[in-house]
C-alpha cells in the first residue's frame, strides 16, 4: 500500500511541478511585459474572477453539466443496445452496421445549426447533439468487445453445455466491460464537446454561451474563468468514471486498461 | 480423508460395453477428407492416448467426441446412447487453461456447475477438494493472471472433473507448458487420475507422454488421419517419472516410434 503511494506520487510529482512552473511563468511574463488583461489575464486574475462571480459561473455550468451527463447517458444505453442488436443479429451486422460506420465521416458538428432548425434553440438541440457525437464511439467499442470473445472460451462453454443465454451474460458481457469503459472515456469528453458547440450556436443559458457572451463582452478573465470551470468539470466526470472502470474491471491491472478504437 | 462421491458405475451400461464407441467415423470439411474411417472402443475406466502428428485431425476426433464438431459419417456413443451434441458426461481440458480471467479459481472451477444448472452450494466442498488434490486451494481466491502456467492447467483439470463427468477428454493439455512442468503435471494427472478413475480420452503429439500415462496407445497416421497401429502399454501402476528410465518402457517408445516413422513413409 505503502510503495503503491509512493509510486503515485513520483509519478504525479513531474507533471504538477512543470504546470505550476507553467502558471508561475505565465504570472511573471503577463506582469513583466504589462500585457493587459483583455488581451491575456494572469492566472491569478483568472483565479479572483472564478471566486468572485461563482454564483455567474454555477447558474451556467449546471446546464451544461446536466445535458451533458444526460446525453452521455443516453449513448451509453444506446451504443450497448445497438452493439447486442449488431451482434445477434445478421441483419444488423450486415445491413445497418456499415451505414453506422460510413455515417461518421460527416462531422457531427455541421449538424447543430439544422437541429437548431428542427428542434429550436431549446435544450433538445444541444441534447441531440451530445447524444449523436457520443453514440458512434459508444457503439463501436462495445460491439468489439462484444465480438472479440476467444474462440477457445467460447468452446469451452459450449462443451460444457452452455446455452446462448448464459454465454451472453457470464461470457461476451463481462469480456465486454473494459471496451465498454474505453467508450465510456472517450465519450464523456465529446459529450462535452457537443454541448458546448451547441450552446455556442443558439442557446440562453450554460457554459457555452456565458464563454460566447463574456467574448462578445471583451470580458476576457471571465471567459477564461468559464473555461477553466468546464475543464475542471471535464476532468472530474473523466475521473469518476476512470475510477468506476479500476473497480468494475478489477482482473486487469491498470497498465492493461487502455483506449480502443476512437471516435 | 475424501468424502468425495466415488465415480458411479455407469446405469444401463452392460459391463461389457464400451464407455465410448467410435465406429466407422469420417469427416469431410468441404471437400477435404481429415479423418477416414476410425473405429476405437474405449472401456470404462481405460486410459487411451490418441498419439499422432500435429494437425492430423486428433482435435477434430476429440470435438466430435465432445459433441462441439459432427461427423459426417458413422457412429458415436457414450454409455450406449449416440452423441448428437454436448453432453454433462463429458469433461474436457483444452490444449490452453482457457479460463476466464475475471473469475477466481474457484469460480472457474465451478464454472460447468453453473451452466449445467447444478446447485453451487452442493459441489463447492468437492471443488475445494479437488483444489487440494491438485495442491493449489491455497490460490482458490486468486485470478488466473496471478498463477503460473502449470497452475493454471492445473485448476482446468479441477473444472474438467468438478461434475463428476464419466469420460475425460484432453486435447493436448501439456503441450504449452515447459518440459519440467510437462513431466511433473503428466505424474500428477496420474495421481488425481488413480483417486478419481475416469475414462480418459488423451490426445498428445508427445510419444513418451502416452507411452507413460496411458493403459494403450492409438496411433493416427497423416490426413487423412487413420488409426495405423494400436499398442497396450503393460506397465504396472502407479507409475513415477523413474519409469521412464526403465527398458521395458522405452522398447514401448521405440516401437510407437516405428510406427509413426512407417507413416511418414507411406
Amino acid at each position: 500500500m505503502f510503495g503503491k503511494m509512493r509510486k503515485f506520487s513520483i509519478e504525479a510529482a513531474w507533471p504538477i511541478a512543470i504546470s505550476v512552473g507553467m502558471l508561475a511563468l505565465w504570472e511573471a511574463a503577463v506582469r513583466g511585459l504589462h500585457i493587459r488583461s483583455i488581451i491575456l489575464p494572469p492566472p491569478s486574475e483568472i483565479f479572483v474572477t472564478m471566486i468572485e462571480r461563482r454564483d455567474l459561473l454555477l447558474t451556467h455550468l449546471w446546464p451544461s453539466l446536466y445535458l451533458t451527463v444526460l446525453g452521455f447517458a443516453l449513448s451509453v444505453v444506446g451504443g450497448i443496445a445497438v452493439a447486442i442488436l449488431v451482434t445477434y443479429s445478421k441483419i444488423m451486422r450486415k445491413g445497418f452496421y456499415p451505414i453506422i460506420i460510413v455515417s461518421q465521416v460527416i462531422p457531427k458538428i455541421s449538424i447543430a445549426p439544422l437541429f437548431i432548425v428542427w428542434f429550436g434553440t431549446g435544450t433538445m438541440s444541444s441534447l441531440l447533439l451530445a447524444f449523436l457525437i457520443t453514440f458512434f464511439p459508444m457503439t463501436i467499442n462495445s460491439a468489439l468487445g462484444f465480438q472479440s470473445i476467444d474462440e477457445d472460451i467460447g468452446r469451452m462453454a459450449r462443451t460444457f453445455m452452455g446455452t446462448d443465454w448464459q454465454i451472453f451474460w457470464k461470457i461476451r458481457m463481462p469480456n465486454a466491460l473494459p471496451y465498454i469503459f474505453s467508450g465510456m472515456k472517450i465519450s464523456i469528453t465529446l459529450a462535452i464537446i457537443g454541448v458546448i458547440v451547441s450552446e455556442f450556436v443558439a442557446s440562453q443559458e450554460g457554459i457555452g454561451y456565458l464563454i460566447k457572451l463574456a467574448g462578445g463582452l471583451l470580458d476576457t478573465p471571465l471567459m477564461m474563468a468559464a473555461i477553466t470551470v468546464l475543464s475542471i468539470s471535464g476532468l472530474a466526470l473523466y475521473g469518476l468514471i476512470a475510477h468506476a472502470e479500476r473497480r468494475a474491471v478489477y482482473w486487469q491491472s491498470s497498465s492493461d486498461i487502455s483506449g480502443s478504437a476512437g471516435g | 480423508m475424501s468424502t468425495l462421491p466415488k465415480s458411479k458405475e455407469n446405469p444401463g451400461a452392460e459391463p461389457s460395453s464400451p464407455t465410448l464407441s467410435i465406429k466407422n467415423v469420417r469427416k469431410l470439411y468441404h471437400d477435404l477428407e481429415a479423418i477416414k474411417n476410425v473405429s476405437l472402443d474405449v472401456a470404462q475406466n481405460e486410459f487411451v492416448s490418441v498419439l499422432g502428428p500435429s494437425g492430423c485431425g486428433k482435435s477434430t476426433l476429440l470435438m466430435m467426441v465432445a459433441g462441439t464438431v459432427n461427423n459426417s459419417e458413422g457412429e458415436i456413443s457414450i454409455n450406449g446412447k449416440p452423441v448428437t451434441g454436448p453432453r454433462p458426461e463429458i469433461g474436457m481440458v483444452f490444449q490452453q487453461p482457457v479460463l476466464l480471467p475475471w473469475r477466481n479459481v474457484l469460480d472457474n472451477v465451478l464454472f460447468p456447475i453453473e451452466l449445467l444448472k447444478l446447485p453451487r452450494a452442493k459441489y463447492v466442498e468437492r471443488a475445494m477438494e479437488l483444489l487440494a488434490m491438485a495442491k493449489i486451494d491455497d490460490f482458490a481466491h486468486h485470478l488466473p493472471r496471478q498463477l503460473s502456467g502449470g497452475m493454471r492447467q492445473r485448476v482446468s483439470i479441477c473444472r474438467a472433473l468438478v461434475h463428476d463427468p464419466s469420460i475425460l477428454l484432453m486435447d493436448e493439455p501439456f503441450s504449452a507448458l515447459d518440459a519440467l512442468t510437462r513431466d511433473e503435471m503428466g505424474v500428477e494427472l496420474l495421481r488425481i487420475w488413480q483417486v478419481h478413475r475416469k475414462t480418459v480420452l488423451f490426445v498428445t503429439h508427445s510419444i513418451r507422454e502416452a507411452a507413460f500415462l496411458s493403459d494403450r496407445v492409438v496411433v493416427m497416421g497423416r490426413r487423412p488421419a487413420t488409426i495405423i497401429k494400436e499398442m497396450t502399454i503393460n506397465l504396472p501402476r502407479p507409475r513415477q517419472i523413474g519409469l521412464t528410465e526403465d527398458e521395458q518402457f522405452n522398447q514401448y517408445v521405440r516401437g510407437l516410434r516405428k510406427a509413426i516413422e512407417a507413416s511418414h513413409v507411406r
